[in-house]
């Protein structure tokens, strides 16, 4: 199996565009959750979430959920520098939920009032995003949309590493976007899992979550291609695993079994051991189940306080489909630059998450090897283990 | 993703309103096809997929999924616990459940809303209740592309097999018809083409262990491959290059003329369907026959899956239903086929499938 690399990283986060201002606010420990603008909240007890400010790339004709991809997308690519030909064969493989229903809803809503012209039915599907990145930046390779729910972003990069890894391609791009939706709001307000102030994730006190939107999408290549071209290497994707917990569509297994064979799973991949793992940027979600069960996996795995753990999403909201892949650039770049990354929003850490959650202050450790766990509607789980640089 | 080597069918489930049943009921009807209707389920023909206490917390479409799923699995003798995974290609998901979701807040504000119905929003919702429904633990996919999510699916399945990754893979396809889509593509200019609804699934696992434990074989994806031709989106392109064919016949060590009939995804899509004569016609000259059962039965996600059993079926029998303006069944050489898709915006799919 050949070697997995990082050699590009894009986002389009509610910290505005690109990697940069990314970084800057994670490490920062800024919490982005305000009040929603992008959908009417009247009648909801939580009308907050994490909306990426500032313009968008890409033509106003396009949904907003392709014109964040189409951002980070084309900032991965540059970061890369993958030329016309190189992208010619490259595999793209996009993590989705939401698609374009943020236009389509509003479509729908007009329609109930008999004023809608017709639909742009094309749009609305999450593989619309594919089909957009592949046309817009000439990707030919193997192509596919999957989509896990909140592991979304994840699981598509793991689905480019194993690509790679089975010698059909040298180099994709992979990676995850999801726009704030109306559905995705209403839905998870009706299951009482938000919390009307913005997200605790790890505090004692904490009540749900809160949403978000964005993309994250990364470059992967073989290490031996990305060696011979002199590239960048940011880190080394050394292992993936990905299991189901076939428990419960909405609440995960609260063994966490699925979670701990994820993460074993990863670790063996990558031919690593648990103290290896210095830290893991969390599922995290500031949901009292989702918490509690993935410390108790975490624990299982790396023993109590075996290894620092922070949530992005206590500063970006949980942006769904973007989330797997957001929160792995966040573990590439905290072992690029030596910085783990904070839990904002965190005050009185709960007893039963036997962690260092690092409250509110990023840290500085020199780091070699994280993971990032992502954790899907349907208990469909997902564990990343990266190294610093080229292993 | 190219997939090659020993990765064989051992079960097969097939939910739709021409035939359900495993491989013996798909190769009966495939041996004398007839469909009348629309191509949609009845509610008595769904009632039957799953027991009552299911049916009531199920959506329609997860209760197609489930019934193919277990007629697959049930067929194969497979025990889930050996480790199963599970990939599912789907075009439209559960749009039914969103509807209903969606038109419950504009009935009714904030209170029409229901917790039940939004998990099924989310359109990996029939693998997450499959995987329950079946015990699959390992990895599970839903695949969302327009026309080929089946074939993705099984090709998908096949190349996790094939490296070793996964003990054995349910590899599957649904959709079900929906009025609001239905009428969106008249919007766009499809309503010509033959739609319909169901969902099939086969079961794959490494020819040694199904040896292993005495399962029957009924073909093999001996190779799998797919790609993107140039095309903007829903747009349908120029070139006839299929890189994915090519690739597939590589990784099978196979030459174009081995392939002796193709089971492709024509379905009265005129625009599309030239193009993906085009490109099998460059592939694999213009002699070869090819069957679209999408003509007979209506074109979903499912039906992706059940043209790869039905090709194992071939391999097998050295019969191939052809669906060109009659429906007739002709004898061809048994064997080495092709089953191939190719969707409005360029993806593509080829997959080698040979008799066990």
């Amino acid at each position: 199996m050949k070697r997995v690399v990082i050699t590009g990283l894009g986002a389009a986060s509610p910290y505005g565009a690109g990697v940069v201002a990314y970084w800057k606010g994670l490490s920062a420990g800024v919490c982005t959750i305000r009040d929603l603008t992008l959908i009417e909240t009247d009648g909801f007890r939580c009308r907050i979430g994490a909306e990426v400010s500032g313009p968008l790339a890409g033509s106003t004709r396009r949904t907003r959920a392709d014109r964040l991809a189409i951002g980070a997308a084309g900032e991965a690519l540059a970061d890369a520098a993958l030329g016309t030909r190189d992208r010619r064969g490259a595999a793209l493989v996009v993590g989705a939920v939401g698609g374009g229903m943020l236009e389509a809803e509003a479509w729908y809503w007009r329609a109930a009032r008999d004023t809608a012209s017709p639909a742009t039915l094309r749009a609305v599907l999450p593989s619309a995003h594919a089909e957009a990145l592949a046309s817009r930046f000439g990707l030919g390779g193997p192509r596919h949309t999957v989509v896990t729910a909140c592991s979304s972003g994840a699981i598509a990069l793991a689905e480019a590493a194993e690509l790679i890894a089975d010698g059909v391609v040298d180099v994709a791009l992979a990676g995850g976007v999801d726009a704030i939706t109306r559905i995705c709001f209403m839905g998870f307000n009706t299951l009482k899992l938000l919390d009307s102030t913005p997200c605790r994730p790890f505090d004692r006190e904490r009540r749900g979550m809160s949403i978000g939107e964005g993309a994250g999408f990364m470059v992967l290549e073989s290490e031996a291609r990305a060696r011979a071209r002199r590239a960048r290497v940011y880190a080394t994707l050394g292992g993936h695993g990905m299991t189901t917990d076939a428990f419960h569509v909405t609440a995960p297994d609260p063994d966490g079994d699925g979670m701990v064979r994820a993460m074993r799973a990863a670790l063996r991949q990558a031919d690593a051991t648990p103290t290896e793992v210095q830290y893991a940027n969390a599922h995290g979600t500031g949901t009292l189940q989702n918490d509690r069960i993935e410390a108790r996996a975490l624990a299982r795995v790396f023993g109590e306080g075996g290894l620092l753990v922070s949530s992005s999403k206590s500063m970006i909201g949980h942006t769904m489909a973007a989330a797997g892949s957001l929160e792995a650039i966040a573990t590439v770049l905290a072992l690029e630059h030596g910085v783990v990354p904070p839990t904002a929003n965190l005050a009185t850490p709960d007893p039963e998450v036997p962690f260092d959650c690092v409250a509110h202050t990023a840290r500085a450790v020199h780091l070699t090897c994280a993971i990032s766990n992502s954790f899907g509607f349907g208990g469909q789980n997902v564990t990343l283990l990266f190294r610093r640089g080229s292993a | 993703m190219t997939a090659r080597g020993d990765v064989v069918i051992t079960g097969v489930g097939v939910v739709t309103a021409a035939v359900t049943g495993d491989s013996a009921a798909l190769g009966a009807f495939l041996a004398a096809p007839s469909v009348q209707g629309d191509g949609a389920l009845s509610a008595g023909a769904v009632a039957t997929l799953v027991d009552p206490t299911e049916a009531r917390r199920l959506s329609r479409v997860c209760q197609l999924t489930i019934g193919a799923a277990r007629i697959a699995l049930g067929e194969s003798g497979l025990d889930p616990g050996i480790g199963l995974g599970l990939v599912l290609g789907t075009e439209f998901g559960d749009l039914c459940s969103t509807h209903s979701f969606a038109d419950g807040f504009l009935a009714r504000g904030p209170a029409g809303l229901s917790a039940l119905l939004f998990p099924n929003t989310v359109m990996n919702t029939m693998v997450a209740t499959t995987a329950i429904a079946v015990g699959a633990r390992e990895m599970a996919l839903t695949l969302n592309a327009p026309t080929v999510a089946g074939e993705l699916a099984v090709a998908r399945a096949a190349a996790a097999v094939a490296a070793g990754r996964v003990p054995a893979m349910l590899a599957g396809g649904v959709d079900e018809l929906d009025p609001v889509v239905e009428r969106e593509l008249t919007h766009l200019g499809l309503g010509a083409e033959r739609r319909g609804e169901g969902a099939a699934f086969v079961v794959l696992e490494p020819r040694a262990a199904a040896r292993a434990r005495g399962a029957i074989v009924l073909g093999e994806v001996s190779a799998a491959a797919w790609r993107a031709l140039p095309a903007r989106p829903w747009g349908v392109g120029r070139s006839r290059r299929s890189r994915a064919i090519g690739a597939a016949l590589r990784a099978a060590g196979a030459r174009p003329s081995d392939v002796g009939w193709v089971y492709a995804s024509g379905s009265r899509d005129e625009a599309r369907d030239r193009w993906e004569s085009q490109v099998l016609g460059a592939a694999l000259g213009t002699k070869t026959l090819v069957s679209s059962l999408g003509q007979l039965l209506g074109r979903h996600a499912g039906l992706g899956v059940l043209r790869v059993a039905a090709a194992a079926w071939t391999a097998r029998s050295g019969l191939l239903p052809l669906t060109n303006g009659t429906t007739r069944v002709e004898r061809v050489r048994p064997g080495r086929g092709l089953v191939h898709g190719l969707a409005r915006g360029g993806a593509h799919v080829a997959l080698v499938v040979d008799a066990a």
